[in-house]
C-alpha cells in the first residue's frame, strides 16, 4: 500500500537557479508611481507598475523628499534627492542619481550643492530640456534659483538666480520658466554651455490673490495646463519663441461654481493625442485645494466641454490624490487614492479594470514611461 | 515677542536673499496685515487626517483650532506639544505664518508653523489642513516646503503651530 502511494506522488520540483529578473519590453501602460513614504521620509521610492498585468515590475530608491523626472527618450529616470551621512542625521548630500529604465540599475550620479528644493512632488521640481541635453534642478534655500546640469557628462554647469520665482518648467532646447509670486512667468534662455543669455518676465497670467493656480502643471500637446483653485484652466503654449497664454476656461458650469473644485497632489492628466483632460474634483470651499477628488471629471480640451463624471466612491475608492493617463490609443487612467490604492480605469469609458491595494505608502505623483 | 523678533529676523534674512527690499517690505506687510484682513469664511474642515481619535479641542487632534493650515505630523503626538518640539530635535529657524480662529475665545491669532528637525518623520497623527494656504510661489504662505531646509540637519520630524499674537481686525 505504501509503495502505491509513493508511486502516485508527483515528481519532485527541479532545483532552481537564483537569478535577477529582467524587465520585459517597455509598455505605454507602465507607470512610475512616486511614493514619498511619508511616515519614514528618508526612504522614498518609485514603483514601476504595469497597468496590464497589474504587477509591480521593480523599484527605484529615492531617498528624502525626492524630485523625479523621466528623460525625453524614456531611457533614464533621474532622481534628485538628499542623503544624510548617518541615515536620518548627519552631513547632507544632495545628489541626482540616474537609473537605466531598461534594467532599473543605477548608472551614475551628479552631486549637487545642498540647495535642492525639498518639497511636495511636482513635475517642475526637476526637468530635462526637450532634447535631453540639459537637466534642470529647482533650488530653494529659501532663496530661489535652479541648477543647470549636463546629464551626459554628469556635471553641474551652473546656477541661475530666479529672483524669487520658483520651480523649473523646461521648454525647447534651452529655455526654463519659473512661476512668480506676481502671477508672471520668468523665462531664462541659456547658451550651449548652460549660461544665461537672456531673461524675460511675462505679463501676469493668473491672479494669485483672487484665484491661485496649482504648481502641479499638466503637460499638453503644446505646453502645459495650469488649473486654478476655483477650477479655471490656464493653457500655456510653449511652441513658439515666447510663452503664449490662451484665454482661461472653466471646469465648472455657473451652477457648479463655488460648490465643486479641483484638488489633489497631482491635480490633472492630459491625453495629448485625444485632447482629453482628467481632473480629480470634490465639493468644498476655501482651504480644500489639497483634498482629493471624490469624482474624476473628463474634459474635451478643444471644445472646453465636460465629457464624463466618474464617481470614485461607487468604484469602492477613497479620494483620489493623483492621476495619470497613458498616451497610447487605448489609454489607461491611473488614479492613486488616500488609501494608497492605485486604480486602473479604461480612460475612454471609465470602466474600472483593477484596484491595486497599497501600492506603496503615499503615492502622490505618477509619471508615464 | 522675543520669538516674533527671532522669527522675523530669520524670515527677513531669508526673504532678503530672494527679493528686492521693496518686495520684502510688501511681503512682510502682507504677512502682518493681509493675513489678518482675509475673511474667515465658513469652510469644510475635512482636510486629511489620519491616526488620531483625539477630541477636536485636543492638541493631538487635527481639528484643533491652531492647526488650520498645518501639513505634517503633529508634534503633540510625537513627544512635543503644539508649540514645542520633541526631545532631541531642533527647531526650524525659518517658517511660514498663517491666521487661525480660536472658537474658545472668538479671536483670530497669527501663528507660525515651524517644523521640528533632525530626526526622521514621526509618522504619528498626520494632519493636512490648508486654510488660506497658497502654492510654493508664495513661500511665506506655503506648507508643502520642508521648513527644516535651512537647518544643519534638514531631516523633517514633525510640525508645531506657535501663537505669535492676536490678529488685528
Amino acid at each position: 500500500m505504501l509503495s502505491v502511494l509513493v508511486h502516485a506522488a508527483p515528481p519532485p520540483l527541479p532545483a532552481e537557479h537564483l537569478s535577477v529578473q529582467q524587465l520585459p519590453p517597455k509598455s505605454p501602460h507602465w507607470v512610475y508611481v512616486y511614493d514619498e513614504a511619508f511616515d519614514n521620509e528618508i526612504d522614498a521610492r518609485v514603483h514601476l507598475f504595469d497597468g496590464d498585468s497589474y504587477r509591480r515590475l521593480g523599484q527605484i530608491d529615492a531617498g528624502f523628499l525626492p524630485s523625479v523626472s523621466v528623460s525625453p527618450d524614456g531611457t533614464t529616470t533621474a532622481v534628485a534627492t538628499t542623503y544624510f551621512a548617518r541615515g536620518s542625521r548627519g552631513a547632507r548630500t544632495d545628489v541626482v542619481e540616474f537609473t537605466d529604465n531598461a534594467t532599473l540599475a543605477t548608472t551614475g550620479e551628479i552631486v549637487l550643492p545642498s540647495k535642492r528644493a525639498q518639497t511636495s512632488p511636482t513635475i517642475f521640481n526637476m526637468g530635462y530640456s526637450t532634447d535631453g541635453h540639459f537637466l534642470y534642478a529647482a533650488y530653494l534655500t529659501p532663496a530661489a534659483s535652479f541648477g543647470v546640469l549636463d546629464p551626459a557628462r554628469r556635471a553641474v554647469l551652473g546656477e541661475i538666480d530666479t529672483a524669487g520665482c520658483v520651480l523649473v518648467i523646461p521648454w525647447g532646447a534651452n529655455r526654463v520658466s519659473s512661476l512668480c509670486e506676481s502671477g508672471r512667468l520668468l523665462t531664462v534662455t541659456l547658451d550651449a554651455q548652460g549660461h544665461e543669455t537672456a531673461r524675460a518676465l511675462s505679463e501676469p497670467f493668473f491672479d494669485p490673490d483672487r484665484d491661485p493656480v496649482f504648481v502641479q502643471g499638466v503637460p499638453t500637446a503644446r505646453g502645459y495646463a495650469f488649473l486654478s483653485f476655483l477650477g479655471e484652466v490656464h493653457e500655456l503654449d510653449l511652441s513658439g519663441a515666447q510663452p503664449a497664454f490662451a484665454q482661461p476656461w472653466s471646469l465648472l458650469s455657473p451652477a457648479e461654481q463655488g460648490r465643486w473644485r479641483p484638488g489633489a497632489d497631482q491635480v490633472g492628466a492630459v491625453h495629448r493625442g485625444l485632447g482629453r483632460l482628467y481632473v480629480p474634483m470634490h465639493q468644498g470651499g476655501e482651504g480644500t485645494h489639497k483634498d482629493g477628488g471624490t469624482e474624476v471629471w473628463v474634459f474635451d480640451m478643444a471644445a472646453h466641454r465636460r465629457l464624463a463624471r466618474w464617481p470614485m466612491q461607487a468604484a469602492g475608492l477613497s479620494r483620489v490624490l493623483a492621476v495619470q493617463v497613458s498616451q497610447d490609443p487605448a489609454p489607461i487612467l491611473f488614479a492613486a487614492t488616500e488609501a494608497a490604492d492605485v486604480a486602473v480605469f479604461d480612460a475612454l469609458t471609465g470602466k474600472l479594470r483593477h484596484v491595486e491595494k497599497h501600492l506603496g505608502q503615499t503615492p502622490w505623483m505618477m509619471l508615464n514611461p | 515677542m522675543r520669538s516674533l523678533d527671532h522669527l522675523f529676523e530669520h524670515s527677513s534674512r531669508s526673504l532678503a536673499r530672494r527679493t528686492s527690499r521693496r518686495s520684502l517690505l510688501a511681503s512682510l506687510g502682507q504677512l502682518l496685515t493681509g493675513a489678518a484682513l482675509l475673511p474667515l469664511l465658513p469652510v469644510d474642515r475635512g482636510g486629511r487626517a489620519w491616526g488620531s481619535e483625539a477630541k477636536p479641542d485636543s492638541p493631538e487632534s487635527c481639528e484643533y483650532w491652531k492647526y488650520c493650515a498645518i501639513d505634517g505630523f503633529l508634534c503633540s503626538c510625537c513627544g512635543g506639544t503644539s508649540s514645542s518640539c520633541p526631545p532631541g530635535t531642533a527647531t526650524s529657524p525659518i517658517t511660514w505664518i498663517g491666521t487661525c480662529h480660536n472658537p474658545g475665545d472668538g479671536r483670530d491669532y497669527i501663528v507660525s508653523y515651524n517644523d521640528c528637525c533632525g530626526k526622521t518623520s514621526c509618522g504619528n497623527c498626520e494632519c493636512n489642513r490648508n486654510e488660506r494656504e497658497q502654492p510654493m510661489y508664495r513661500p511665506s504662505r506655503n506648507n508643502d516646503l520642508n521648513w527644516c531646509m535651512a537647518n544643519a540637519d534638514s531631516n523633517y520630524h514633525c510640525s508645531v503651530s506657535v501663537i505669535l499674537g492676536v490678529a488685528e481686525k
